[in-house]
Parts: C-alpha cells; sequence; structure tokens
C-alpha cells in the first residue's frame, strides 16, 4: 500500500529505508527484556503466596469459630468428634431445653438441660480444644436454636435431621372472635355481644380465661357480663359466651380485642386476641317537629290575613298527640281564629300544613306564638314556632280623592250644564 | 198636573221665555249661576221653546236650554218684514211643528210674542192657526206686547196688523202687555225691557201655579179659559203682593186691580168683561169675608169674577186676570199705526217725485264718451 501510494506520488529515498530497518531492531530487544522481568515478578509472587498460606494455615487451626443451627427436636449436630442432639423442649417459658451429648469413644455421653442463653463447655469449652454449646432461642415446645463454638482445627460442624417421624406436637390455639349483632344502633337500643372461642390447635387448652375488661362506658351492661367460657377446650372444640348490654351514649365507638388467656398440657401460658372493631351509637330515635309560620305580611286595619303553618317531622320517630296551642302578645288587637290544632300523629319526613286567619283590630306589632307539645318517642316533647304580625294604620292613601272626586263631579256637571245650556 | 207649552217667538218672545227659565230656578241675581247647580223647577210639567229666525237673538239667552231654542234658517231674521217671516214660517212649518211635537201632549199653550217685531209678529197668528188645527183640544193664549210708540212706524205697523190677526186666528183669548205702558217703571230703556219680562214671567208662572194647585176656592184651566172668551178676547192681568206693613188682603186685591199694577193700561171698572182673582197667602191672611166683599164688588162693574184662593206660607199675593170689553188705547195705537203708515206713504211719494225730477233732467240724454 505505502509502495504503491509512494510510487503514485513521491520517489522513494534510500536512505530513509535505511533508518526504518534500524528502528526495528532496537524495538524488538526493549519488547523481549520488558516480558522476562514481568515472568520473574509472577514466580515471586507465587513463592511468597504458598509460604504465607502455609502459615496462616497453621494459626487458623486454633482459631475458636461458632455456627448457629436451628434444631427440631431429633436433630443432631455433628462436630469432629462430639455429637450433640436436641432430645426436648421442657419449658417453653423457662427457656429450658433438653440435649443429648456424646462424644465417639464414649468418654462423654450424658443428657444435659441447656438453660437459655447460658453457654455449656464440653471438655473445656472451645477455647481448650473442647466445644461451647449455648441455647440462644426457644421459639416454641419443637425447636431450639443452639450455637456451636469450636475450633476451627475440629473441622466443619454438619446438622443431621432427625430420621424419627416428627410427632405432632398438642399445641392448642384458640381463636377468638367477638361480635355485635348490630353495627349501628341508636341511644337505648339493646346489643347482643357474642364471643366465640374455638380451639383451633392440636392441644388441649387449659385454664381458659376471657378477658373482656374493662367494661364500655357508651353501654350499660344488663345480663350475661363478664362472658363466661369453659376452662377447657380440647382440639376442636368451640364455645361461646353472650351477654346483653344497652347504648347509652351516642357516638362512634371502638370495640378493644378481647384477650383470651390459656395453657397448653405443658402448662405453657398462651393468649389469643380477637380482632377489634368500631361500632356506631347514633342518638336515641325521637321525633322533631319543626314549626314554621308563614306571616301574612302587614295587615291593613280591619282587613284579614292569612297565616300558613306548617309542621315538618325532622325527626326519627312518629309525632304523636300532637297539641298545638297559639298564642299572641300582645293579646289585644289581633284576632286569631283556626291556629288551635291537634294532630293524632305526623310521620317522620312528613308534613302537615295549615292555615289561621288573622283579623287587625288594632294596629301594632304582634307577635304570633305556637307551642306544640306532643309525644316524640322519648317522652313528652314541646316545640315553639314564632313570627311577627304587623297590623298598619289606617291608610290614608286615597282620602284626597274624597275632595277630588266631588269636585271633578262638580265640574263634569256645571261643563255639561254649561253644554246644555251653550247655543 | 198641567201640560204647559210655552212658546217665546222672536226676539221679545225669546227673552220672556228666557225669563220664566230664569224664575224657575228662583229669579233673581242668585239664578245667574243657579242654572250650573239647580233644576229648573216650574209648578206644573212646562215645556218652554224659542223660536227666532236671527239665531244672535238665540245666542243672547241665559236661561234656556240649547235644545229649547229653536233657529228658523232665514239668514239673519227677517228684518221687521212680516211677510218675509210668514214665506219663513211657511217654509219651516214642519220643522217648527215637529219640535213642538216632540215635546208631547199639552193642555195649554202660551205663545208669547212680540207684536212689533219680524219673526213674532208674523209666526205667531201663522203658528196659533197650527197650534189649532194640529191640538185642537189645547188652550192657546196669546201673550202679546205691544212696542214702544216712538219705536218706529214700522213696529206700529207690524203691530197693527198683527194684533188684527192675532184676533182673528181660533186662540182662547189674548193677554195684552204694553211696553210703553210699563216703560215707567224705568228710566233707561235696557232695564225697563228686564223690567218688563220678569213681571210677565212672574205673573204667568203664578198664574199656572195657581192653575194647578189644590185651592181653597177652585178655580181651573176651564175658568181662565171663560174669562178668556169674555168680552174682546183681549185681556190683561194685574199682580200685587202685599207686606209686613199692610198685609190686608183687601188692600192688595184692590192694588191688584189698580192700572199702576196692570200690564196693560185699563180701568177694570169701566172695561173688564170677566175676571179671575187667585189669591195666595197664609190662612191669617186671608180674610174670606173680605176677598167675597171685594170680588162682589168686581163682580158689579166686570159681570163675572172667578176667584181662587191658595193657601201658601207668606203675605197675600193676588193675581187679577180679566178680560175686556173695550180696549181704546189699542184704537190709539191702530190710529197711530195708521198715521205712521199714512205718514210713511206720503214720504215715500215724495222721495219717488223727487227722484223722478232728478232723473227728469238726464231725461233725451244719452251718455257720451
Amino acid at each position: 500500500m505505502q509502495a504503491s501510494k509512494l510510487g503514485k506520488n513521491t520517489p522513494i529515498n534510500p536512505s530513509d529505508l535505511q533508518d526504518d530497518v534500524i528502528c526495528k531492531r532496537r524495538w524488538s530487544g526493549l519488547r523481549r527484556l520488558t516480558y522476562l522481568t514481568i515472568f520473574v515478578l509472577l514466580i515471586q509472587a507465587f513463592y511468597f503466596g504458598a509460604v504465607y498460606a502455609k502459615e496462616t494455615k497453621e494459626t487458623n487451626d486454633n482459631q475458636v469459630t461458632y455456627t448457629d443451627f436451628t434444631l427440631n427436636i431429633g436433630d443432631r449436630i455433628d462436630i469432629g468428634d462430639y455429637q450433640v442432639e436436641l432430645i426436648d423442649i421442657q419449658s417453653l417459658k423457662d427457656g429450658i431445653a433438653l440435649m443429648q451429648v456424646s462424644k465417639v469413644g464414649g468418654a462423654l455421653d450424658e443428657q444435659r438441660a441447656f438453660l437459655e442463653n447460658h453457654a455449656n463447655n464440653l471438655e473445656g469449652g472451645s477455647e481448650n480444644n473442647g466445644i461451647t454449646i449455648t441455647v440462644t432461642d426457644i421459639p416454641d415446645d419443637q425447636s431450639a436454636k443452639v450455637r456451636i463454638e469450636y475450633q476451627e482445627g475440629l473441622g466443619t460442624p454438619r446438622r443431621h435431621a432427625s430420621e424419627r417421624p416428627v410427632a405432632p406436637p398438642d399445641k392448642p390455639i384458640l381463636s377468638v372472635q367477638e361480635s355485635f349483632d348490630r353495627n349501628q344502633m341508636n341511644v337505648g337500643d339493646e346489643v347482643k355481644v357474642t364471643i366465640a372461642v374455638k380451639n383451633i390447635g392440636t392441644g388441649q387448652a387449659l385454664d381458659i380465661k376471657a378477658e373482656d375488661t374493662p367494661p364500655l362506658p357508651e353501654f350499660s351492661y344488663i345480663a350475661g357480663y363478664p362472658p363466661k367460657i369453659k376452662e377447657t377446650l380440647d382440639p376442636g372444640e368451640s364455645d361461646s359466651a353472650v351477654y346483653l348490654m344497652s347504648a347509652v351514649k351516642e357516638g362512634s365507638i371502638r370495640v378493644p380485642a378481647i384477650q383470651v388467656s390459656y395453657t397448653d398440657a405443658k402448662k405453657n401460658a398462651r393468649s389469643n386476641n380477637s380482632e377489634p372493631f368500631n361500632v356506631l351509637i347514633n342518638p336515641k330515635s325521637k321525633a322533631n317537629l319543626a314549626i314554621e309560620l308563614t306571616s301574612p305580611g302587614p295587615i291593613p286595619l280591619g282587613g284579614k290575613g292569612v297565616m300558613n303553618v306548617s309542621l315538618s317531622n325532622m325527626g326519627t320517630a312518629t309525632a304523636t298527640r300532637i297539641e298545638l296551642a297559639g298564642e299572641i302578645r300582645p293579646p289585644e288587637g289581633l284576632e286569631v281564629t283556626g291556629l288551635d290544632r291537634s294532630f293524632f300523629e305526623i310521620l317522620p319526613e312528613k308534613r302537615v300544613n295549615y292555615s289561621a286567619v288573622l283579623s287587625g283590630k288594632s294596629p301594632g306589632n304582634y307577635t304570633v306564638r305556637l307551642k306544640a307539645s306532643f309525644d316524640g318517642g322519648d317522652g313528652a316533647m314541646i316545640q315553639e314556632g314564632t313570627t311577627e304580625v304587623v297590623v298598619l294604620e289606617q291608610e290614608y292613601k286615597y282620602q284626597y280623592l274624597l275632595l277630588i272626586i266631588p269636585i271633578i263631579v262638580i265640574i263634569a256637571w256645571m261643563y255639561r250644564r254649561y253644554k246644555e245650556y251653550k247655543y | 198636573m198641567l201640560n204647559v207649552l210655552m212658546l217665546g217667538v222672536g226676539q221679545c218672545g225669546n227673552r220672556i221665555l228666557d225669563a220664566i227659565n230664569k224664575e224657575s230656578f228662583g229669579g233673581g241675581g242668585a239664578s245667574r249661576l243657579a242654572k250650573y247647580c239647580m233644576r229648573p223647577k216650574f209648578p206644573s210639567r212646562v215645556e218652554t221653546l224659542a223660536v227666532n229666525t236671527a239665531v244672535n237673538d238665540l245666542k243672547e239667552l241665559r236661561f234656556t236650554t240649547a235644545k229649547d231654542r229653536l233657529h228658523v234658517p232665514n239668514l239673519h231674521g227677517v228684518g221687521a218684514n212680516r211677510n218675509v217671516g210668514k214665506q219663513a214660517f211657511m217654509d219651516n212649518r214642519d220643522m217648527i211643528m215637529g219640535e213642538i211635537e216632540k215635546r208631547g201632549d199639552f193642555d195649554v199653550a202660551f205663545v208669547i210674542t212680540s207684536t212689533s217685531g219680524g219673526t213674532g209678529s208674523s209666526f205667531s197668528p201663522l203658528l196659533i192657526n197650527e197650534l189649532k188645527r194640529q191640538y185642537p183640544r189645547i188652550t192657546v193664549i196669546t201673550v202679546a206686547v205691544l212696542p214702544f210708540r216712538e219705536e218706529g212706524s214700522i213696529y206700529l205697523q207690524n203691530a197693527a196688523f198683527s194684533m188684527r190677526e192675532l184676533m182673528e186666528v181660533d186662540a182662547e183669548g189674548i193677554i195684552l202687555a204694553d211696553n210703553q205702558y210699563m216703560k215707567r217703571y224705568s228710566g233707561d230703556i235696557a232695564s225697563a225691557y228686564d223690567k218688563i219680562n220678569n213681571m210677565i214671567a212672574q205673573r204667568l208662572l203664578f198664574l199656572i201655579e195657581s192653575l194647578d194647585s189644590e185651592m181653597l176656592s177652585v178655580t181651573d184651566l176651564g175658568d181662565f179659559k171663560t174669562v178668556m172668551n169674555g168680552g174682546l178676547r183681549i185681556g190683561t192681568m194685574g199682580f200685587y203682593q202685599a207686606d209686613g206693613k199692610n198685609p190686608s188682603v183687601k188692600d192688595a186685591i184692590e192694588n191688584s186691580l189698580k192700572p199702576g199694577n196692570l200690564l196693560y193700561p185699563a180701568n177694570v171698572s169701566e172695561d173688564a168683561a170677566r175676571a179671575m182673582i187667585i189669591i195666595q197667602g197664609s190662612r191669617e191672611h186671608l180674610d174670606v169675608d173680605q176677598i167675597t166683599k171685594e170680588v162682589e164688588k168686581l163682580s158689579a162693574s166686570a159681570g163675572h169674577v172667578f176667584k181662587g184662593i191658595v193657601i201658601k206660607k207668606g203675605y197675600p199675593k193676588v193675581l187679577s186676570v180679566f178680560t175686556m170689553a173695550s180696549a181704546p188705547e189699542l184704537e190709539s195705537i191702530y190710529a197711530q199705526a195708521a198715521r205712521g203708515m199714512q205718514d210713511e206713504k206720503e214720504k215715500r211719494s215724495r222721495s219717488r217725485k223727487q227722484l223722478d225730477d232728478a232723473f227728469a233732467h238726464i231725461e233725451d240724454l244719452e251718455e257720451i264718451y
């Protein structure tokens, strides 16, 4: 390419070609020297690495390390000549696990009770070429968490699962459910509370106690409280307690969880809670009559006006035996007819209208008060409505006509006579 | 109740009719505005109608309603020419009689007119004839007014011919009123006219009221007709109203017959043919004996006297109506009229002769241009 290129464009110089060959030879010698140096350095690195690894291994063989295991009953850990097997959980409450500890050769073969979080040294412990065993946790009565501390020289501990079939644990589990027969109620309503407990576990539940305390202040307890549950429930067995109470105070109520406490056959104390929930207590159902009086506007003296009366039951209960009595202040000067009425009942959200006639006898401002007494579902109730009525002064608006009309008549008469005589 | 038709014909008749309408409002100065606030109150059912060929004369009326003013279209009057007036009446006779017919049926009609004017003197005889022709049962009385003597020869001439025609028609009588005679009541002509008109109006209404009233002593329309048929069938009326100073009914009767209280100059004791005395007043002032004595006294000279007494609160008022057996004043008027006509004739002859003499100067001459 280059020759071709040169051939096309530039004539070749023989001295330049000789310098290029000399330069290439120098570069080749330098590259060989570099490769040789790198090779020597790598040989040294391997050598020192092997020496250092050997020294470290000798040190680590005497170093104490540990490994955590979770053992079910029957599971075993082998490390060196030692074997550690979880036999039983003696007390979940007290944190005591029973383990079989042995050493190949029969030098050690015994059962020991391990207290939770207490280290147990075998043959001097891990510092002295033995092992140290600590039960770090007993989550249930079937398993335990175990830490084995040892020198690395003993090798790596291995867990062997138990080949024995795992016996189902006799563990009672109580489900608790509390329910009201309604989520919304009015003050005064009775509500039935049911507490249902069922043993959904495999063991018998003993000493069952339902703690439904403290009593809710929004209710008065009528019967069946505190709830009583069987003290013993076999697996699958259930029991319930019902009590009756009455809502006494309106509001949104948070019903707290009921705690059921019990023990299993090993006297392990257990408990369970129901789910808390809300109920709403509405105000007590009662009638609420709204009285609306519509004033007829100013009434001329001696005139009449019609006042409309509207009774609306805005409450939730029927108003019965409604007696309406009107009163006018001041009592003289305004007469009313048809204001006093009585109605048998007004259903909730219903309206009753009627009218009364007002007669203005003397001018002034009057207050018409209508008092409704009724049975509103919570005993006798009274509601009042008022309105203002004005009786106007005598109007003399067109009195000028008394003067003008005769004048017009006279003028018309005279004009007529004028025309009659005009010739 | 009497049904009365009062027709005022011509200027004089219109004004007397207007005075009658004014009296119906109570008379006096207050009646000027009374027409605007009162109804005319006639003693009987009175219908009035003013007839004239001069519309200006009709416009001057104040108390006569427009519907009671009948203009007979003949330019502006007849110019005191009775012949023109007669032609105008004949041309408009149906219209005039139609207006009268609209006013219903009547018992008595008074045709009030001047004897000297144009319209009244020419219309009245023809009108009376038509009334009697169409309403033969009604009583027609002419109230004719004689002119001032100094008003001129034509008026006297008209009075003379008109009076003759009025006496020839089939009316029940003529009541005369003489302006010349009554001129003495007032110094100037205008106020004299008013007073004369008021006097005539007052007496006519008194007469109508009396004829239509419950009387203590009865006179009625029949008696009135009988009186008017007496003598020349020309009569006149006297009136007197007593006062507190002299409430005597005897004096009131005597005063009503005195020439000074008559509408036409007459001597009752000598000229009266029949008479009617109507006395009105409170009972305590009406002494029947005195009334009877006075009536008997009048009867001795007048032949027959009807008397009527109307009890009405007030001092005695006496209306005397009588017809005359002789009318010397009329003769005087006719003589004066004849003289006037003769003078007129002679003047006209002299004027004609003078004119002919003047024309004689240019006789046989031709116009030269």
